[in-house]
């Protein structure tokens, strides 16, 4: 079984506004996903670093990332994975759309990432089994916990 | 291939691990420690000489190792390639939940500094 994409959709309990904001913003992006980022606005066309360390290297990985569309707070779509050097295209960069959705009590996000198969990967059927492999992410809860307290304290 | 050192590179790597059967075979060897194509195609549903082949595959991009054993090789996989493995998928593919769930955590934490704030300025107000 192939998957050509990974889909998802999660309620959020926030207004549409600050979700978009937190999805595109590369301030708020650092917090959930790279070790860091270099991008200068969420508008389209904008391009950037998505920069992932290990203990030797700060740089050790670091793909390229491209705004493809941003209409906030309803949509916001990126390009990645492409090599810093290259234009996002179909076939070198896998892209994902986070679609928002306000709803009586937040907002409904939906992400879909695709070009798997465009690529000649098969990312979508690693995940399933590889899953259980992955524990790197651990590091982050700590983390983000630390940055939701913060923004908690200084309200 | 580019020069760039990133998770998106290393498609030979990818494609290596993109088959359900190399997969199966990696799990039996993470799990029984080493396995030839003959102890491997014991458990799986396909030929030894199957399994000879993916072993091939797993061997070329440096995910197994083999070792001489009798007629036969013997292969283990290699720890710090399958790691390297591991990481990449981390950084690309998967773990969409983690990462929505951060956004979540994160968004609903705005939220709720947002509507203190709002409540402070109110009570000013009265």
């Amino acid at each position: 079984m192939e998957y050509a994409s990974i889909e998802r959709e999660i309620h959020v309990q926030a207004s549409p506004e600050v979700v978009f904001e937190v999805v595109s913003r590369p301030e708020h992006l650092k917090e959930w996903w790279p070790d860091d980022i270099s991008l200068d606005s969420s508008a389209p066309g904008a391009t950037g670093e998505l920069i992932w360390g290990d203990d030797a290297n700060p740089r050790a990985n670091v793909v390229a990332m491209t705004v493809v569309e941003s209409d906030p707070p309803r949509r916001f779509a990126f390009r990645w994975t492409h090599a810093i050097d290259e234009e996002a295209e179909v076939g070198n960069s896998l892209l994902v759309v986070f679609e928002l959705t306000p709803t009586d009590t937040g907002t409904s996000l939906r992400m879909t990432e695709t070009g798997f198969r465009e690529m000649g990967w098969e990312a979508a059927v690693l995940e399933a089994a590889y899953v259980d492999h992955v524990q790197g992410w651990d590091h982050f809860i700590p983390r983000l916990r630390t940055y939701a307290d913060r923004l908690v304290a200084s309200s | 291939m580019t020069p760039t050192v990133g998770p998106a590179i290393d498609d030979d790597l990818w494609s290596a691990v993109g088959d359900p059967t190399r997969r199966r075979m990696l799990d039996l060897l993470l799990s029984g420690g080493a396995g030839t194509a003959t102890s491997l195609s014991e458990q799986l549903p396909v030929t030894r000489q199957a399994v000879a082949k993916h072993l091939g595959v797993l061997d070329r991009v440096g995910l197994v190792h083999a070792t001489p054993y009798g007629r036969e090789k013997r292969y283990h996989v290699d720890d710090e390639q399958f790691a390297r493995a591991v990481a990449q998928l981390s950084a690309v593919g998967a773990t969409w939940d983690a990462r929505l769930q951060r956004i979540k955590r994160i968004a609903e934490a705005i939220e709720r500094s947002q509507d203190d704030t709002d409540n402070e300025n109110d009570n000013e107000k009265r």
